[in-house]
C-alpha cells in the first residue's frame, strides 16, 4: 500500500513548493526569456486595433535587445486597456481613446503617448455589393440609432446610384467591451449629429439602440461575415486581412475616401500642435484636408509616470514611434506616419517616465 | 406497500379495461422515452463528431509544439498545452489535498451539525457560478499582485475543484467499512494512526477517481481563466507567476475570430480537450465502480 | 472480521506495550497527532467556508457603490448606458435574458431528462443501461467553451439558415418567433443549455426513480397495469418533489454559465418577445462587461449583476437542497 503515501506526499510538496514559488516569484523572472532582471518582459493590454502593428513590433524588437526583451500584448479593447493600466496589472495599456478625466484621476499620474496613427473603416456584408460603398456619417449614424432599417432606403441609393441595392435589412454590428473603435466612430458622430451627441454620447463604451454586440475587432469581423445585411465598425486593418468590403465615407470636404494610409495622413496634418495631454482627435476634419478620411484615429501607448520598468518602457516606446523602427511596418496595416508635431511630443512626454 | 385496500376509484381499477387504447398509450409513451435517449446520446454524437471532424485535419507535430502567431495564420497550440498542464497540476495540488482534508473533517472529527454546516458550505460553493469566482479571484490575486499569473487561473480553478473533490471523498469514507476503523481502535492504535494508515489507504481509490474527475472538470474551466489569465505571450511559459496560455482561454479567442484557419485550430484544441476529459471521466467511472464494489465487499 | 485488519495492512502496526518508546511516550505522540489532525482538518474545513465568505463580500464590496446608486431600482431598470452624464444602469434586461434562456432550456431539458430517466431505469434493456446511461452522463463532461465554440460556428448557422425560416414562416404569427433569422440570440443559447442541462436532470431523475420501492411498482403491475400506468401511479408521484429538486439544480446551473452562452447570444440589451433576436444574460454581460469598464459606476454595476446572479444561485441551491432532505427524511 505504498502508493498511496507517494501521492500523498506528492500532492503536499507540490501544494508547498507551489505555494512558496508563487509568493516569492512576484519579484523574481520569468525562465521564457532566460533573463535575470525583471525588466526583460513588458506586459501591455487594449487596444485591438494596434493589435496587429504590436504583434509585428513584438518579434522585431526581441530580435533587436540584448537580453531580448518579451512584450505579452493582449488585444482586449481599450476600455480593457485602460482598465488594466489603472489597476496596473499591466506594465503599459493600449487605448484608441484617450484617458477621459475621471479616468486620468484614477490611472494616477499615467502619461499617454500616441504611438501610432490609424483609422476605424465602416465594413458591411450585403450580397451583390462592392466594395466603396459611398456612406455619410449622417447616414451611419441614422443607421446606428435605428432610423434607416434597410439597405435600398432612400439616403443610401441616392448616393450610390450605380449600386443595385437589395431590400435586405440592416444588422447593425457594434462592440459589446469597451472599445477604441467605439470611442472614434462615437467622436464622429457626436460631432455631425446632435441626436447622436444628446442620446448616446461618446465613450468606448455606449448603449447601441439597435444591432448586434461582439468582442473584439476579431468578434466584429467574425459577426459581419455570419449575418448577411450587416455592417460594422472596426479597425482598418481587420477589412484587408478579412477580405471585406468597406464604404467610402464622405468627409467635410465632400469627398468619399476609404480608409488609406494617404487619406489617414491627410487628416493627421491638420495637427498643429499638440495639447499638454497629448489627447488629439481627428475626426472629421475640416474641409481644408480635401482626402482625409474622417474615420482616423490615433493610438495611445498608456504608462504611469513612475514605473519599476521606466527605462524598458522608455526604450519600446522609443523603438515603437521611431519611423526606421517600429513604424516601418505601419503602411502594410495601414498605419500612416505619425506626423512631425505629435513625434516631438511623443518623444519629451516618453522623456518623463521615470522610476 | 401498505396494507390499506385499493380505493374504488383507483385508476387501475376503472374498467371495463380498455386494453387496446391503453397499449396503445403505453407502446405511445415507451417511443418517447426511447426517442429522448436517442435524442440525448445523438446530441453527445453529434458535438464530439462536429469536433473530430472538424479538428482532426489540423493534429499533426507542429500544431501540438508550435507555439501561437499573434496575427494571422499558422502556429500551433504547444506553449497552450503546457500552460494549461501548469496551471491544472497547480490546482489540482492545491484542491485535493485541502479536499481530502474537508471530507476527513466531516466524516472522522467534526460533530454532526457542524459536519452538514460544512456539507451545506461545500454545496453551495459548487453552486457558485465560476464566473463569480473569477471575480474574487481577480480581486484577491491579480490586483493586489499587478498582473495576471496561472497561479491566479490555477486558485480559481482549485475554487471549482474543492467542493467535488471533497463530496466524493466523503461519499468515499462513509462507504470505509466501520469495522475497518473499530478494528484499528480495538488494536489501540490512536486516531490519526487510524486515519492516516487505515481509513486513507481503504478510501484510496475513491480518491483518486474523485480526483480524476475534478482535474476532468478543471480542465475545461474557462471563465475563472477569461479573468485571471487570459493576457499571455505567444511563447511558452513555465513560471505560474507570469500569466500564461491555456488551451480553454484559447479556444474561445480562436472562436470569435474571424479567421477560418483559427476556427480549425479551435477545433483542433476542443478535439484534444473533449479526448482528454472523456478519457479522464471514462478512467474514473470504471475505477470507482470497482472501488465501490471492493469497498462493499469488505463489509 | 478476523481477516479485515490483516486484508488492510495493518501487520505494520505494533502492538501495544511492546518496542522501543515507552507507553507514556507513544501516548504523548499519539495525542499531538491526534490534535495536530484535529487542528489541519479543521483548518481546510475553514477555509471552505472563509472562501465562501470572501466571494460573497467581494462580490458585495464590489457592488457598493451602484447598490448605494441605484438601490433595489436596479433590478427593475431596463437599460444599461455607459456614457455620462445619463449614466443608468439596470439588470432587468439581463434578468429576463436569464429567465428565458434558462427557464426555455428546463423547459425542453424537464420532459427529455424524466423520459430519458424512465428509460434507463424501466424500459431499457438491462444491458444497454449502465452504457447509454454513460453516454447521457457523458455529454456533461463537454467543457461549456466546446460547447460555445459548437454554438458559433455549427448550430447558429444551422438555425439561422434552416430553422428561423421555417418557425417564421408556420409560427411567425407568435410573437416568440416574428423576428428575422439571426445566428446568435436567445434561441442558440437556450439550445446549449439544454444540452448541458439535460444530463443532471437526467442523472439525478434517475437517481430518484430507482429509490421508488419495488412494493408498489410491482403492486400496480400486478393490478393489471400497463408499463405506463405503472410509472404514472406509482414512479412519478414518488419521485415528483424530487424531479422539482433536479430540476431547480439544473436551472442553478444554467443561470450561471457565463462562457457558451457569451458565445452565442449576441450580447444586446433590451426585452422583447421575440427568441431570435441577441440579448444578454447576467453571467454573460459580467464576462464581457467585467474588464473594460469606462467608468467606476459601470464596475460597481457588473458587480451588483453578480450579487444578483450570487443570490439566485445560493437562493435556488438552497431550496433543491430543502426539497432533497425533507425527501430523504420522508423516505426514512
Amino acid at each position: 500500500m505504498k502508493k498511496h503515501r507517494l501521492f500523498a506526499a506528492a500532492c503536499v510538496a507540490g501544494a508547498l513548493a507551489l505555494t512558496v514559488a508563487a509568493c516569492g516569484s512576484s519579484s523574481s523572472s520569468t525562465s521564457s526569456t532566460g533573463g535575470a532582471s525583471s525588466s526583460t518582459t513588458l506586459v501591455g493590454a487594449g487596444s485591438s486595433l494596434v493589435l496587429p502593428l504590436v504583434s509585428k513590433w513584438v518579434p522585431d524588437y526581441a530580435g533587436k535587445t540584448d537580453p531580448p526583451v518579451t512584450v505579452t500584448y493582449g488585444g482586449i479593447g481599450s476600455g480593457g486597456g485602460i482598465d488594466a493600466i489603472t489597476n496596473r496589472t499591466v506594465d503599459f495599456g493600449a487605448s484608441d481613446a484617450p484617458l477621459s478625466a475621471d479616468q486620468a484621476s484614477a490611472c494616477d499620474n499615467c502619461l499617454q503617448v500616441p504611438w501610432a496613427l490609424s483609422a476605424t473603416a465602416i465594413a458591411y456584408n450585403v450580397s451583390g455589393v462592392d466594395n466603396g460603398l459611398q456612406l455619410t456619417p449622417q447616414i451611419v449614424a441614422d443607421i446606428y440609432l435605428g432610423n434607416i432599417t434597410t439597405w435600398d432606403d432612400p439616403a443610401i441609393t441616392k448616393l450610390n446610384s450605380g449600386v443595385d441595392l437589395p431590400p435586405t435589412k440592416i444588422t447593425p454590428i457594434y462592440r459589446s467591451d469597451g472599445s477604441g473603435d467605439t470611442y472614434a466612430l462615437t467622436d464622429l458622430l457626436s460631432k455631425i449629429s446632435p441626436d447622436w451627441k444628446s442620446q448616446i454620447g461618446t465613450s468606448t463604451l455606449v448603449k447601441f439602440p439597435v444591432g448586434t454586440g461582439a468582442e473584439h475587432n476579431d468578434g466584429v469581423a467574425a459577426a459581419l461575415g455570419q449575418t448577411d445585411g450587416a455592417i460594422a465598425y472596426l479597425g482598418a486593418a481587420y477589412v484587408s486581412t478579412n477580405s471585406l468590403t468597406e464604404a467610402a465615407l464622405q468627409n467635410e470636404a465632400r469627398n468619399y475616401e476609404e480608409p488609406t494610409v494617404k487619406a489617414i495622413s491627410a487628416a493627421a496634418d491638420t495637427v498643429k500642435s499638440v495639447p499638454s495631454d497629448n489627447a488629439i482627435s481627428i475626426t472629421a476634419p475640416p474641409a481644408s484636408a480635401k482626402d482625409a478620411y474622417p474615420l482616423s484615429t490615433f493610438t495611445y501607448a498608456i504608462v504611469p509616470q513612475s514605473s519599476p520598468k521606466a527605462d524598458a518602457l522608455k526604450k519600446f516606446l522609443t523603438y515603437a514611434i521611431d519611423p526606421k523602427g517600429g513604424q516601418t511596418f505601419g503602411p502594410d496595416l495601414l498605419f500612416a506616419p505619425l506626423p512631425a508635431p505629435v513625434l516631438a511630443a511623443d518623444k519629451s512626454t516618453i522623456a518623463k517616465i521615470g522610476s | 406497500m401498505e396494507a390499506a385496500s385499493t380505493p374504488a376509484n383507483h385508476p387501475l381499477l376503472q374498467g371495463p379495461p380498455n386494453l387496446k387504447r391503453r397499449r396503445r398509450v403505453n407502446r405511445a409513451l415507451e417511443v418517447v422515452a426511447w426517442v429522448s435517449a436517442v435524442v440525448a446520446v445523438a446530441a453527445l454524437f453529434i458535438v464530439v463528431a462536429s469536433v473530430f471532424v472538424k479538428g482532426v485535419g489540423a493534429l499533426n507535430l507542429d500544431f501540438l509544439t508550435q507555439g501561437q502567431v499573434a496575427f494571422g495564420p499558422g502556429g500551433g497550440i504547444g506553449n497552450a498545452l503546457v500552460g494549461t498542464g501548469i496551471i491544472v497540476l497547480l490546482a489540482a495540488a492545491m484542491a485535493i489535498p485541502i479536499g481530502v482534508l474537508v471530507a476527513l473533517y466531516t466524516s472522522e472529527f467534526a460533530k454532526s451539525r457542524s459536519a452538514s454546516a460544512i456539507r451545506y458550505v461545500l454545496d453551495i460553493l459548487n453552486g457558485v457560478p465560476t464566473i463569480i469566482t473569477g471575480l474574487f479571484v481577480v480581486v484577491l490575486i491579480v490586483k493586489p499582485q499587478g498582473h495576471q499569473s496561472g497561479f491566479a487561473g490555477a486558485v480559481g480553478l482549485a475554487i471549482v475543484m474543492l467542493p467535488l473533490v471533497a463530496r466524493s471523498t466523503q461519499e468515499v469514507l462513509a462507504l470505509v467499512p466501520s469495522s475497518v476503523k473499530e478494528a484499528g481502535l480495538a488494536l489501540g492504535v490512536s486516531r490519526w494512526r487510524t486515519i492516516v494508515s487505515v481509513i486513507v489507504p481503504t478510501a484510496f481509490g475513491g480518491i483518486l477517481t474523485a480526483s480524476l474527475v475534478a482535474v476532468a472538470r478543471a480542465a475545461g474551466e474557462t471563465a475563472p481563466l477569461l479573468l485571471a489569465c487570459s493576457i499571455f505571450p505567444t511563447t511558452t511559459v513555465t513560471d505560474p507567476s507570469q500569466a500564461m496560455a491555456n488551451i480553454p482561454i484559447v479556444i474561445f479567442q480562436y472562436s470569435e475570430s474571424p479567421d477560418p484557419s483559427k476556427h480549425t485550430q479551435a477545433w483542433a484544441a476542443a478535439l484534444i480537450l473533449i479526448l482528454f476529459v472523456l478519457l479522464l471521466s471514462s478512467i474514473a467511472r470504471v475505477f470507482s465502480a470497482r472501488v465501490k464494489k471492493r469497498l462493499e465487499g469488505t463489509r | 472480521m478476523e481477516g479485515t485488519a490483516a486484508s488492510v495492512g495493518m501487520t505494520g502496526v505494533a502492538p501495544p506495550g511492546s518496542g522501543a518508546l515507552g507507553r507514556r511516550q507513544r501516548g504523548r505522540l499519539d495525542r499531538i497527532g491526534d490534535r495536530s489532525l484535529y487542528v489541519i482538518t479543521l483548518a481546510a474545513a475553514l477555509l471552505s467556508a472563509v472562501v465562501l465568505g470572501g466571494i460573497g463580500y467581494e462580490v458585495v464590496h464590489g457592488a457598493s457603490a451602484s447598490i448605494s446608486h441605484f438601490g433595489l431600482g436596479f433590478i427593475t431598470t431596463n437599460n444599461w448606458d455607459p456614457v455620462p452624464p445619463h449614466e443608468v444602469y439596470g439588470a432587468a434586461s439581463f434578468i429576463y435574458g436569464t429567465a428565458v434562456s434558462s427557464f426555455g432550456a428546463l423547459l425542453i431539458a424537464t420532459p427529455l431528462s424524466i423520459a430519458i430517466a424512465l428509460f434507463l431505469t424501466e424500459l431499457a434493456p438491462r444491458r444497454a443501461r449502465t452504457p447509454i446511461g454513460t453516454l447521457v452522463e457523458l455529454l456533461a463532461a463537454i467543457p461549456s467553451v466546446v460547447l460555445g465554440l459548437w454554438g458559433i460556428l455549427v448550430l447558429g448557422p444551422f438555425l439561422r439558415d434552416h430553422v428561423e425560416p421555417g418557425l417564421h414562416s408556420v409560427l411567425g404569427w407568435i410573437p416568440l418567433f416574428g423576428g428575422d433569422q439571426s445566428p446568435v440570440g436567445l434561441l442558440p443559447a437556450m439550445l446549449i443549455l439544454t444540452i448541458m442541462t439535460v444530463p443532471i436532470v437526467s442523472s439525478l431523475t434517475r437517481e430518484i426513480f430507482l429509490t421508488v420501492p419495488k412494493e408498489s411498482k410491482e403492486g400496480a403491475l400486478a393490478l393489471g397495469a400497463t408499463r405506463w400506468e405503472m410509472i404514472k401511479t406509482t414512479v412519478l408521484p414518488y419521485s415528483r418533489p424530487g424531479i422539482v429538486a433536479a430540476v431547480i439544480l439544473g436551472l442553478g446551473r444554467a443561470i450561471g454559465e457565463a462562457i457558451a452562452v457569451t458565445q452565442v447570444i449576441g450580447g444586446a440589451l433590451g426585452i422583447h418577445a421575440n427568441l431570435f433576436v441577441p440579448a444578454d444574460t447576467l453571467a454573460s454581460r459580467i464576462a464581457s462587461n467585467a474588464t473594460g469598464a469606462p467608468t467606476a459606476l459601470n464596475l460597481a454595476s457588473v458587480f451588483y449583476l453578480g450579487v444578483i446572479l450570487l443570490a439566485l444561485s445560493v437562493i435556488f441551491n438552497a431550496v433543491a437542497r430543502l426539497i432533497i432532505r425533507r425527501m430523504t427524511l420522508k423516505g426514512s
